[in-house]
């Protein structure tokens, strides 16, 4: 894999502007960065939504409490970055996994996120609940754990029904994968829209306790964050184990690699896509759900706000290339919280955008990816 | 046509030189991960003639094609057409110095008519600029000129009955032809095309071949790729032999086959290639 | 009774205009070229970020204009230049990440001078250029069954520049798709390697498409914030993915696609959450959740579109039988 030096050129050239640009704007932000966390966004006129509320501004979307020492900010700042990539690598390796088996850009992946942690909440909590159309308000209150397993397993089958009655019924007519894309945009907004229905803008706590907070060398870290940084780890090395240890796995790789190759070698294509959306969905339920641990809440558009750093994460590491994901997402993940060190926090995704422009200009096909034929 | 053959003096071996060459490939070569798909040491294409290359499935004969046109970037190489090297420039201006391919996989543009696509072959049409676009006496005038062209060239190919049907309803050998006949829309120095006949019936290939000997009597190079060997043997001057990247023969029609490192090549790839009456 | 005329006032209502006007720029990107750009709220709020901001520091209408226009000139290119030479899908990831991008910015607390952070900015501070142009009373005026003001805000004289300048530009989609630019365009859309193959430089074409169609879009932008307020929120993804919806409800690749899609959108809005409102218990469904419920109307409409009439309203039947 030899990048052309002309490409290289080029992404210096690119890194260093946007380096003196960031660096510019932070240094002019710096004069007026009275933080005041005001959140005014709550009109309910027709025309405006509020259906995207920002997570710069909201306080407790924040994970790293930023009144550490500056010492040890940027080790911190590291592990932090080491944890949310995990988190996020769980929820993007199933988009990368759809993207590589079906050639689906699925936006409506992020909902598969809020899904499972909303879902989790809806079952875990000791506030009265309900259903939308259905005017009857319950407390369910299970445990954490149950709660969170019966919630991964509800979406899990929410995938397998979203395969079953839509997509592979779009594969079948031959809709277009530019029309497909859409559709999952379509639904994006559908289940978006519907989660608010159900559970209203709030954040939501999937637990109430405190979390402890422990001290290991110059670094802090929660309990529930070492205890999710674990799960994290598991899931994403059983996936591995998976797609390389057994035999579904390998031909997951293999559809992965080249479908009609696949299809024409015996491999039942559409039951290993089957089996992807299950995965995928459920993958993406469980990065939801330690995400709102780590995070200390969610809300119906968690998923939402992670999409775009999950397309940067998975585009990052190569379209459709399921270790490319967790390469991409860990990158994408230090980095955007490294970057909170010297930068505002607003700034966060601005980073997370540049370093996609950037890999885009240098290495289109992703870090792991492969250059496609023409002709 | 010509009356003394240019290849007279030419001999045929591997990269063997041209009297008149039109395009000159030296050292060029692309890889993909570990595998060499194409390693030309040397290749010259003769003016006005008609050049075939062949080659096992696999051979590296598109991406030869695709490397040429500035559709894919080679590791290392160089190339020029009509004495400009042609390394490192765009596909598109490529096909503007008058050097124009066709593909494998056809790309017929679906959603556009047949004169459509006709129509987007020709050069030289102010109207495709943004702000000439918006004043139609600017381009009225070529706009009619071309399409009187391209219903010539229709009408040769047998699709004009066909002209305001969409591309995408055509069949896949009628597409192959519209291909090929919306390349000869920019009336082109040299056309490259990639298995132009695979798919098509055989008494329309037959005058097909005839067309493209008159366009070697209209003073255009033609280059192909084909894999069927009467097609080969019937209208070629000169046929280039790749296998595994490289080229491994050239010689006349009547005898290139005859050569053993040909004859390698085909039965170590392939059993069931045409070959036997060959041998 | 209230419900029908409703509707009909909203079928020619600013809002209604402001989307058409950006549909059709969309229809240049998508419809003709093919390009996903799924980002289209982030050049509509650059552009009235431009106007209304120009406009505060004393700039006159026409240079308030040019600023907009030159804004969204420049995110087109900066949008453009990494993801044109790719596959599709990139350009649809990096503009909704683009659009996020500027929708940060513009509410970021950092910007409070400049964009007035995530209040926005109020309408008397920049429509007054504008409204000292119309020629209509300053006064109430009722026309029929509807009475608008003459000149402030969302009144006649709105009204009748945003639908003259959803015309203008429908003509212009039609002179520029009836033109060989246009086909160039189309070309790109089946297929640019194709289009490559047969000497047209894909590249600059698709970002002249993408730049006159963020363009047009900036200017629907304004038009929306002359009828309500800059309000970066308002602009999010949910927006973008209306006009797509609306788009592909007309028709794609049709001139008046968006402006049929635009009218048919808004006013089945109104219609849904009126009858929501009348039909549907507060108990069931409060009014604070019909918002999302028609929302998720909207994601519905637009999967079944896509589905089972992907050529939309207008568009061409024989299309929908070619397989892309
Ligand atoms: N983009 C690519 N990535 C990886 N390998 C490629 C790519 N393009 C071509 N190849 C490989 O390069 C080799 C040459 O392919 P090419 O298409 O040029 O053969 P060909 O001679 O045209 O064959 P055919 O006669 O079947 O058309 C093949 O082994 C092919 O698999
Ligand atoms: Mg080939």
């Amino acid at each position: 894999m030899t990048i052309e030096r002309r490409t290289v050129v080029r992404a210096v050239l690119v890194f260093v502007v946007a380096a003196l640009a960031v660096t510019l704007f932070s240094a002019m932000t710096a004069q007026g960065a009275t933080v005041s966390d005001s959140a005014v966004s709550s009109d309910i006129s027709m025309t405006t939504t509020t259906v995207d509320i920002d997570p710069p501004d909201d306080a407790a979307s924040e994970p790293a409490p930023t009144s550490y020492s500056g010492s040890n900010r940027f080790l911190q700042s590291i592990v932090n970055g080491l944890v949310f990539g995990l988190l996020l690598a769980l929820a993007s390796v199933g988009l990368s996994l759809i993207y590589g088996t079906t050639g689906l850009s699925n936006f409506a992946h992020g909902e598969q996120v809020s899904f499972g942690a909303v879902l989790t909440y809806f079952f875990a909590t000791q506030q009265p609940v309900s259903l939308p159309m259905i005017p009857v308000s319950f407390v369910i209150g299970m445990p954490l754990v149950p709660a969170a397993l019966l919630a991964i397993a509800v979406a899990g089958a929410l995938g397998w029904v979203q395969d079953r009655y839509l997509w592979s019924r779009l594969r079948k007519r031959r809709v277009g994968l530019v029309q497909q894309m859409i559709v999952s945009i379509g639904l994006s907004l559908a289940i978006l829209n519907f989660i608010q229905w159900w559970v209203g803008g709030r954040r939501l706590r999937l637990t109430p306790d405190i979390d402890p907070r422990y001290q290991l060398g110059p670094v802090y870290l929660g309990e529930q964050t070492l205890i999710s940084t674990g799960i994290a780890i598991a899931c994403l090395l059983g996936v591995g184990f998976f797609l390389t240890q057994t035999r579904r796995g390998r031909a997951t790789r293999a559809v992965s690699d080249n479908p009609s190759l696949a299809a024409a070698s015996g491999i039942k294509v559409d039951s290993i896509v089957r089996l992807v959306w299950v995965m995928a969905a459920s993958l993406a339920a469980v990065g939801g759900i330690l995400l709102a641990l780590y995070e200390n809440g969610t809300a119906f558009d968690a998923g939402a706000r992670l999409l775009l750093l999950m397309f940067a994460a998975v585009t990052l590491g190569g379209l459709g290339h399921p270790f490319g994901a967790l390469v991409g997402s860990m990158v994408i993940g230090l980095v955007t919280e490294v970057s909170t060190v010297w930068l505002a926090p607003d700034l966060k995704y601005a980073v997370a955008l540049g370093i996609l422009i950037l890999v885009l200009l240098v290495r289109p096909q992703g870090i792991l990816g492969r250059a496609e034929r023409v002709g | 046509m010509s009356s003394t053959d240019p290849f007279v003096k030419v001999t045929p071996e591997p990269g063997a030189p041209k009297p008149d060459p039109i395009v000159v490939a030296h050292g060029v070569k692309r890889q993909f991960g570990g595998l060499t798909a194409v390693d030309v040491a040397h290749f010259e294409v003769q003016r006005h003639a008609i050049t075939a290359l062949i080659g096992p499935n696999g051979a590296g004969k598109s991406t030869f094609f695709n490397l040429l046109t500035g559709f894919d970037s080679p590791q290392s190489g160089e190339w020029t057409f009509n004495g400009h090297s042609l390394a490192g420039v765009p596909s598109a201006k490529v096909a503007r110095t008058g050097m124009v391919r066709t593909f494998q996989l056809t790309k017929a543009l679906n959603r556009m008519t047949v004169i459509e696509n006709m129509r987007l072959g020709a050069t030289d049409q102010v109207g495709e600029n943004f702000f000439a676009a918006l004043v139609p006496g600017l381009w009225r005038q070529r706009e009619a000129d071309i399409t009187a062209q391209a219903h010539e060239l229709l009408e040769r190919f047998k699709l004009y009955d066909k002209r305001n049907d969409f591309a995408g309803s055509l069949s896949g050998g009628q597409r192959k032809l519209l291909e090929m006949a919306r390349a000869l829309m920019s009336k082109p120095e040299l056309i490259m095309l990639d298995e132009p006949m695979a798919g098509v019936n055989p008494v329309l290939t037959e005058s097909l071949l005839d067309h493209i000997v008159e366009l070697k009597a209209e003073g255009v190079t033609v280059l192909f790729v084909e894999h069927d060997m009467h097609m080969v043997r019937r209208i070629s001057d000169w046929v280039v032999v790749m296998a595994q990247g490289k080229v491994i023969a050239e010689g006349p029609p009547t005898s290139v086959m005859a050569n053993p490192a040909v004859q390698d090549a085909y039965l170590g790839a392939h059993h069931d290639t045409d070959l036997p009456e060959e041998l | 009774m209230d419900i029908f005329i409703d509707a009909l006032g909203e079928t020619f209502a600013p809002t209604t205009a402001a989307f058409a006007l950006a549909a059709i720029g969309l229809n240049f990107h998508y419809g003709m070229t093919g390009l996903l750009n799924m980002g289209h709220a982030g050049f509509m709020l650059l552009g009235m970020y431009g106007f209304a901001i120009s406009t505060q520091r004393g700039a006159p209408i026409w240079l308030a204009l040019i600023v907009a226009m030159v804004v969204a000139v420049l995110f087109g290119l900066l949008l453009g230049w990494p993801t044109l030479k790719l596959r599709g899908d990139y350009l649809a990831i990096v503009t909704i990440a683009a659009a996020e991008m500027i929708r940060f910015l513009g509410r970021s607390q950092s910007l409070q001078g400049l964009t007035g952070a995530s209040t926005g900015i109020r309408g008397n501070d920049y429509k007054y250029t504008f409204e000292a142009l119309s020629p209509f009373p300053d006064e109430r005026i009722t026309v029929g069954w509807f009475t608008y003001h003459g000149t402030l805000s969302s009144s006649w004289w709105l009204r009748v520049v945003a639908w003259v300048m959803v015309l203008a530009f429908a003509l212009l989609f039609w002179r520029l798709s009836k033109s060989p630019w246009g086909r160039v365009l189309k070309g790109i859309r089946e297929d640019e390697d194709a289009v490559r193959s047969l000497g047209k430089n894909v590249y600059w074409y698709k970002m002249q498409a993408l730049v006159l169609g963020g363009v047009i879009g900036a200017l629907g932008g304004i038009l929306w914030a002359l009828g309500n307020a800059v309000q970066p929120d308002s602009m999010g993804r949910p927006t973008t993915f209306w006009i797509w919806t609306l788009l592909l409800l007309g028709g794609a690749a049709t001139v008046f696609g968006p402006v049929l899609g635009s009218v048919l959108f808004w006013t089945s809005l109104v219609v849904v959450k009126r009858v929501a409102g009348v039909l549907v218990p507060d108990s069931w469904m409060t009014q604070s959740e019909l918002e999302p419920f028609s929302l998720v109307l909207v994601g519905i409409t637009l999967m079944c579109l896509v589905v089972f009439r992907p050529q939309g309203i207008l568009g061409d039947r024989r299309e929908q039988a070619i397989n892309v």
